[in-house]
């Protein structure tokens, strides 16, 4: 009996956090499809009536679709850029017997340190000076810099299993180190690929830092810059399509982590217990 | 490690990321460095001021309330994040059913974006509509603790730096649950047998065990509680007065608000330093332990 008074309890605690944990999540979904009145008299009570008006609203407004379409660029362009410089470089850094390597391997993974601001004063600049603050390009640059220390380190980690016997037998068929890296040990490293690809996609779909210090122009946004002039957008009585255009925003990262979820957790841990 | 010689091919894979790295990450180093001795509104030449934007950084009287600030944004995040990520990760240990869903669900808001969370603790905390919060306070009979969370000055430090510990408990969670369940249970099965309590267990035996991991997060949930900055930005920018100034906050308002490039890039220098000190001083108390107990 005392036992079972037990689990109950514990059962209980569990459900408490986890409602904390998600409830301000469901709620947002809530909101996006309930009726302007029904959000101003009974927030937070479940919809009576469920209405895709302010998706419609939001939809028809057409800046999300830019704005969707700016994330999608910046995410895709840095995530291949990751994955490319980070395997080759972790190649060089696992697979070659070279002197000083080691320096060049506490080289990157020094970078893990630096907190992102350091880069807003001196990137805007350069930018400036360049003219290309509202283009992709000056998102991608950093977005890909701050995360090489960990894909790097990701990748050495995942190489060093490959042994060096496969490697030794390759050379002695004759295999070259481009061909040997582009036959054998990068198609080996799939899982770290999708491991940092997950992740990353997320975090980078997700950056409001870097937006908010190069892009001004409405063209150029971003998701998460454009959603914070939806904020009030609307006007102070609609926050049903500011809702909406949240729910839309976070739909591909929660989407990705649903369906990529054992690849998320891992990459995101990782970067935690390598650090 | 490694068995490949080649100088030239290592150069040819190893320079493209090398190079990128450096332009992205260390460029800005340089320059931000090179901008803090430098006075610079933005437009016309720089001019060297030597040490000028240190000595005045230590006289502002809105960087010591940012740096204190920051101290207690730093203790609030820390604590929910390790505090909560550990309790819960214990928890989740004695389950036995649906643990991954659990942890699938629970580690959610780490996936969304910062702005549309600082959106929703927004709404929590308004009185205008009455928000979550308050109507729960209400509900509860707590009439008299119910405020505008954002506006108040004692509470809006609270208030901003609850949505960043909140948003990362799952994942220090996930961090924690994977280090108890990697536990050998050898290891407590014998105190077990010899009568010691699960409370004993736990914090005699386990928790110890996986001191190691708490230096990790801990490493992580510093560096990232000093350059805390999206959620107070975007909730209140530093408001009411400075109450709730974090020093990148304060850092972002100089450069990009007060056109004080050379000074706004003194205190990123200074943030850098403090996070480098951070990890290092942790580091060295992780290799004393380890020291002690070999």
């Amino acid at each position: 009996m005392k036992k079972k008074a037990g689990k109950i309890i514990f059962g209980i605690v569990i459900l408490v956090f986890l409602i904390i944990q998600i409830y301000p999540v469901l709620w947002l979904f809530m909101a996006s499809v309930k009726p302007t009145v029904e959000l101003s008299s009974t927030p937070f009570a479940l919809p009576k009536s469920v209405t895709f008006e302010n998706f419609i609203k939001v939809l028809s407004d057409g800046m999300i679709g830019t704005y969707m379409w700016n994330s999608l660029k910046v995410t895709g362009v840095s995530l291949i850029l990751i994955i490319l410089l980070s395997g080759t470089a972790g190649y060089a850094l696992s697979k070659f017997r070279i002197r000083g390597k080691g320096k060049i391997y506490a080289f990157f993974t020094f970078g893990i340190m630096i907190p992102v601001q350091i880069t807003l004063i001196p990137l805007f600049i350069f930018y400036s000076r360049m003219g290309i603050l509202n283009t992709s390009f000056s998102l991608i640059l950093p977005q890909v810099g701050f995360a090489l220390p960990l894909s790097v380190m990701m990748f050495v980690s995942f190489y060093n299993f490959v042994p060096d016997e496969l490697i030794e037998a390759a050379i002695v068929d004759g295999c070259n180190p481009g061909r040997i890296f582009i036959r054998i040990v990068f198609p080996l490293a799939r899982n770290t690929v999708i491991t940092i690809a997950s992740m990353y996609s997320i975090l980078i779909w997700n950056d409001f830092i870097f937006a908010n210090t190069f892009i001004s122009e409405n063209s150029a946004k971003t998701v998460a810059m454009g959603l914070k002039d939806y904020v009030g957008a609307f006007g102070n009585v609609d926050w049903g399509a500011t809702y909406a255009a949240i729910a839309i925003s976070i739909l591909p990262p929660l989407i990705i982590y649903f369906a990529l979820n054992k690849w998320v957790t891992a990459g995101m841990t990782m970067g935690a217990t390598k650090g | 490690m490694g068995v490949i010689k080649s100088k030239r091919w290592f150069l040819a894979f190893l320079l493209p990321g090398l190079l990128f790295y450096i332009l992205a990450v260390f460029y800005p180093i340089e320059e931000s460095i090179r901008l803090s001795f430098m006075s610079w509104g933005g437009i016309g030449d720089k001019t060297f001021v030597g040490f000028q934007n240190y000595i005045d950084m230590f006289r502002d009287r809105v960087f010591y309330e940012a740096f204190f600030n920051n101290l207690i944004y730093l203790v609030i995040v820390v604590a929910m994040q390790l505090g909560i990520g550990l309790f819960f990760a214990i928890l989740l240990t004695y389950m036995t059913k649906r643990v991954t869903l659990v942890k699938t669900l629970y580690y959610v808001p780490c996936i969304i974006t910062t702005v549309a969370i600082a959106q929703l603790f927004r709404s929590m905390y308004a009185t205008e509509p009455m928000g979550l919060l308050n109507q729960f306070l209400q509900a509860v009979g707590l009439d008299q603790f119910v405020t505008s969370w954002l506006a108040n000055i004692h509470t809006a430090l609270a208030s901003v730096s609850f949505p960043e510990g909140w948003r990362f408990t799952g994942m220090y969670m996930v961090i924690f649950y994977a280090a108890l369940v990697s536990l050998d249970p050898s290891v407590y099965e014998a105190a077990k047998v010899d009568g010691a309590s699960e409370l004993q267990i736990l914090f005699r035996i386990k928790i110890p065990l996986i001191k190691d991991i708490f230096l990790l997060t801990l490493t992580m949930c510093l560096t990232g509680a000093l350059r805390g900055f999206d959620i107070p930005f975007l909730l209140t920018n530093g408001g009411p007065g400075n109450t709730t100034e974090l020093l990148s906050t304060y850092m972002y308002k100089k450069a990009f608000s007060s056109n004080q490039y050379g000074y706004g890039s003194t205190v990123a220098v200074f943030i850098i330093l403090e996070s480098i000190l951070v990890v290092f001083i942790l580091r060295k108390i992780f290799s004393e332990k380890k020291e002690a107990k070999s």
